[in-house]
């Protein structure tokens, strides 16, 4: 069982949990995150004025999956969020230990 | 209604509790569980606690008093609901009084039931409990169910018999808690899926608003029938609520609300239109609710004894609020109820509820005609949008009185309508009007959003921006493209307010467009230049995208609390900034060409006097923008105005518009020619609020400004235009010097002159554009500026071949796409170029 986290453009939300839905996973989580890669933000002109920006909002999604998903799941992240431009995102895999159904104590 | 239980069953706790709900929910299934089912529930539960209390006493004699609390002390308990009981004791608490407890509790907690249990000694129970707000108030309906009648009167609070701190702490107490819970729901009655105890006119308001006029000890200051008929609707719904959960539950979800409606027989051939039916009447019953409340709350509040002041034609303020002087004469002058509103907007006063109450008993008697006589009177209808303090308040009051609905056609079909989905929060009508409210807090609150508050600080005509508002949704009646249905209701309306084109142009641009800002921001990859292009080329003009930009903000902000996030806040302005630079410094790029689907449009359409291919000689090589932005009509008029153009001579329009006025100039390019007519309006006086200037590949010069008559030169010479024209045709023909004229004007003028308050910033780009360099410039407004600016320009030997005008309040915004020899300009043109503006606006300050 993986976690597998993926920061995406915001734009790329709903390309990406389409994509995963396919695999039929039980399911997922979007939050709104901000961050900067190797480029560290962006110089932004309105007005003639110029201003920084550090921290570009991004979407995270995270999914736990059963180890044999992982690639299929890094895949379809892959394909549905890529534009080939700077800022595509990042995919993470992390070992999960344990999770525990909160409403019927189930642990796998 | 069955209301006998078997005599062994009384003795049993459980057999009494079981046959307590059943006859409950047999009533419930009748569609008979109002007042009288729960005061009966509430009848058997009074039963089993007395059977406790004495079986508890044979074993344990003490000298107490148990008592009913709250919604259980009023009978009006729910299967499911907490049973709040008081328990008081003449002395202290000891072994005895332990064992009785036990003896009472123990079995009530055996049956499942939630107990809210307060146990006091007689000392303890006497003192007023300032910090425990939820207690003090269920005090006040405390009822004896079994003991000393004599220990009870020591604790009895109910309303009216508290006076001096008591009564004082229990107001108080009672409009903190009010103040919270309304908050807590977005002060609003109109949820979606609303909670009917808690949410704002539910059955808290109803306890609060009774309770409150016994306080102020003028129970008939409230409606109450009416609100006995509210209060037995949302005791019906209470009851299916907790039947169909088996809890304490008062959601009135989606899914119980088809069940609801069932239940009560509400009509309709389908689930959606019993649904409907059964939404609407809850929310005709917590209007009535809110409004008692409000009455009550009045009635308790002091407010300052003033004397009445006039805030109109039979119109004062009195009391705190604005009222009619004479409530007949009112009635039958409809025209005059406008003035109601206008004068609680600048009074900062609410409307008093018998004014309301004239406005919706009267109001289906009249038709808009009789409410808007007047073109004078429809201008005011549409002035009084613009944002301020108390907007919200007032449009809801007018919408509660159901004045809106007939001012605006069709906003009363999304009264009270509802949206299925994750998502919306309240009813479209409710929906739309918070979205006036955001824009409302944008200027009540800048802090909290300064960059979207300073977009609508610059706005010329906000009150179209929150026509728009509340217009955008009003085709959601329909199930299905509801932005198109907008659109169409709204040319209705927009005729019935005689709106004039540019204003009509705009607000129907915002209610098409009005997901789509949203679209580009949350779908689309705005990262990618071509997307912003074409939202850029979609959205036309800078006005347009910051309303439609404010637009998507507060819409957003009224689908439910939390939606708007900084997150999506700064999407959207960095969409928003995308667009704007596009459209301020991309367009130039962007010319119309020969055979282009928008120039054939405008072709087919054309006037006969318009030969075939005279449009598109004239317009081929300025913006596209100057076909988005200019009404067919309008460019149709500038087409002929270039006809017969000769050297040194300009051929101008200039129309009234509103308050403002239009100049249009056509001309053959030749230097200082738009450094020349700026300063020909600045020196008779004009202020110019926005405009452009563009050139043709023939050479062509079409400059446009809108300004208003800032020294009244127009007003008060009959032959002012005429002078402004010759005075303009010498200018540019080289007979006059305006600039000498200009600055022994100003001279006389640097009296006049106000402290620099916008720090000036000077941007030039040579990486946007292919073709163009771009001078972007930001100042304080002043006479003669613009002029002033174009003149050193020329002076660096620059081409001035596009320009965007815009001066929000007392900034002024250009952007200038400037060539040489017709190349971007060379790196140490544009540094002196630079270093030249710097000082001219250093001087300037």
């Amino acid at each position: 069982m993986k976690l597998v986290m993926a920061i995406v453009r915001p734009a790329k939300i709903d390309d990406v949990t389409a994509a995963l839905e396919k695999l039929d996973l039980p399911g997922l989580t979007v939050t709104e995150v901000r961050g900067h890669g190797r480029q560290k933000g962006h110089t932004v002109t309105y007005r003639g004025a110029e201003y920084d920006v550090n921290l570009l909002p991004k979407a995270m999604i995270e999914t736990v999956v059963p180890t044999e998903l992982v690639e299929p799941a890094v895949a379809a992240i892959t394909a549905a969020a890529r534009t080939g431009e700077v800022g595509d995102g990042r995919v993470f895999v992390i070992p999960v230990e344990r999770s525990t159904n909160i409403r019927t104590g189930e642990t796998d | 209604m069955q209301n006998i239980i078997a005599a062994e069953d009384r003795r049993r706790p459980g057999a009494l509790l079981a046959a307590a709900r059943e006859q409950f929910t047999a009533a419930v299934e009748r569609g008979l569980g109002g007042r009288a089912a729960h005061a009966r529930f509430s009848d058997h539960m009074d039963d089993l606690i007395r059977g406790l209390v004495a079986s508890s006493l044979a074993s344990s004699p003490v000298n107490m008093a148990v008592a009913a609390l709250g919604g259980y002390g009023r009978r009006a308990l729910s299967p499911h609901s907490d049973v709040d009981l008081l328990l008081v004791f003449a002395g202290d608490i000891g072994s005895a009084e332990e064992a009785f407890l036990k003896g009472v509790l123990h079995p009530l907690w055996d049956l499942g039931l939630t107990v809210g249990h307060q146990v006091r000694s007689l000392e303890d129970a006497l003192t007023i409990e300032v910090d425990n707000p939820t207690f003090l108030l269920s005090q006040t309906d405390a009822r004896l169910l079994a003991g000393s009648p004599a220990l009870f009167a020591y604790v009895d609070r109910r309303g009216p018999s508290l006076t001096g701190e008591a009564r004082e702490r229990v107001i108080e107490a009672l409009l903190r808690l009010t103040t919270a819970r309304y908050d807590a729901f977005d002060d609003t009655i109109y949820q979606l899926e609303p909670d009917i105890r808690e949410a704002p006119g539910g059955l808290r308001d109803i306890v609060a608003a009774r309770l409150l006029a016994s306080l102020a000890h003028d129970p008939a200051a409230i409606d109450e029938d009416h609100l006995e008929q509210a209060e037995n609707f949302l005791l019906r719904v209470r009851g299916i609520l907790h039947l169909a959960a088996r809890r304490n539950s008062n959601i009135l979800s989606h899914e119980l609300q088809e069940r609801v409606a069932e239940r009560l027989h509400f009509p309709g051939a389908d689930p959606t239109q019993r649904v409907e039916a059964l939404m609407s009447r809850y929310f005709a019953h917590a209007r009535t609710v809110a409004r008692a409340l409000e009455t009550a709350v009045a009635q308790v509040t002091p407010t300052p004894q003033a004397p009445p002041v006039a805030a109109g034609t039979n119109i004062e303020l009195a009391g705190g609020a604005i009222r009619f002087i004479d409530a007949a004469r009112a009635s039958t002058e409809p025209a005059s109820w406008l003035g109601v509103f206008e004068a609680a907007l600048d009074h900062g006063a609410a409307v008093a509820p018998e004014t309301l109450a004239l406005m919706d008993s009267r109001g289906r008697r009249y038709a808009l005609a009789d409410l808007l006589p007047s073109a004078e009177a429809r201008h005011r209808f549409v002035q009084l949008l613009r944002p301020r303090r108390g907007l919200y308040a007032v449009l809801s009051a007018m919408h509660d009185c159901r004045l809106l609905e007939r001012l605006i056609t069709g906003f009363g079909r999304i009264s009270g309508r509802m949206i299925r989905d994750f998502y919306h929060k309240y009813t479209v009508d409710e929906h739309t009007l918070l979205t006036v409210r955001g824009i409302e807090r944008l200027v009540t609150t800048p802090a909290k959003r300064p960059r979207f508050a300073e977009l609508l600080a610059g706005l010329r005509s906000p009150e179209w921006l929150v026509l728009a508002l509340l217009l955008h949704d009003i085709g959601k009646w329909k199930d299905e493209n509801h932005a198109e249905e907008s659109a169409r209701m709204a040319q209705v309306i927009f005729d019935e307010l005689a709106l004039d084109p540019e204003a009509r142009h705009d607000v129907e641009f915002l209610i098409v467009q009005h997901l789509e800002m949203s679209r580009v921001t949350f779908r689309r990859d705005h990262s990618d230049a071509r997307v912003i292009r074409q939202f850029a080329d979609l959205v036309g003009t800078e006005p347009r995208l910051q309303m439609l930009c404010l637009l998507t903000l507060v819409d957003i902000g009224a689908v439910s609390p939390g939606t708007l996030t900084p997150w999506k806040e700064d999407l959207l302005w960095e969409v928003f900034v995308r667009a704007y630079n596009e459209l301020t410094h991309g367009y130039g790029d962007s010319t119309i060409a020969a055979g282009e689907a928008a120039l054939a449009a405008l072709e087919s359409g054309r006037p006969p006097d318009l030969a075939a291919d005279e449009l598109s000689h004239v317009l081929e090589g300025f913006p596209r923008r100057y076909l988005t932005s200019v009404e067919p009509a309008q460019i149709y008029r500038h087409v002929r105005l270039a006809r017969d153009l000769h050297p040194d001579e300009v051929h101008l329009l200039l129309d009234r518009r509103g308050d403002a006025w239009e100049l249009a100039v056509f001309a053959l390019d030749k230097p200082h020619l738009f450094s020349n007519i700026c300063g020909t309006l600045a020196f008779c006086g004009m202020d110019i609020l926005r405009g452009s200037a563009m050139t043709s590949r023939s050479g062509l010069v079409l400059d446009i400004f809108q300004f208003v008559d800032g020294e009244q030169f127009f007003a008060r010479n009959a032959d002012g235009p005429a002078r402004f024209e010759t005075l303009l045709q010498d200018v540019v023909a080289g007979r006059e010097d305006i600039a000498a004229r200009l600055l022994r004007k100003e001279k006389g003028l640097l009296h006049r002159r106000t402290p620099v308050r916008v720090a000036p910033v000077i941007h030039i780009d040579n990486d946007q554009s292919p073709t163009y360099t771009v001078l972007e410039l930001v100042a304080q407004d002043a006479p003669g500026l613009l002029h002033r600016v174009s003149r050193v320009v020329s002076g660096h030997g620059c081409e001035v071949d596009l320009v965007l005008i815009s001066t929000e309040g007392n900034k002024a915004i250009d952007v200038f796409h400037l060539t040489q020899s017709a190349a971007k300009l060379p790196r140490p043109v544009s540094h002196a170029l630079e270093v030249d503006l710097e000082r001219l606006l250093e001087d300037a300050s």
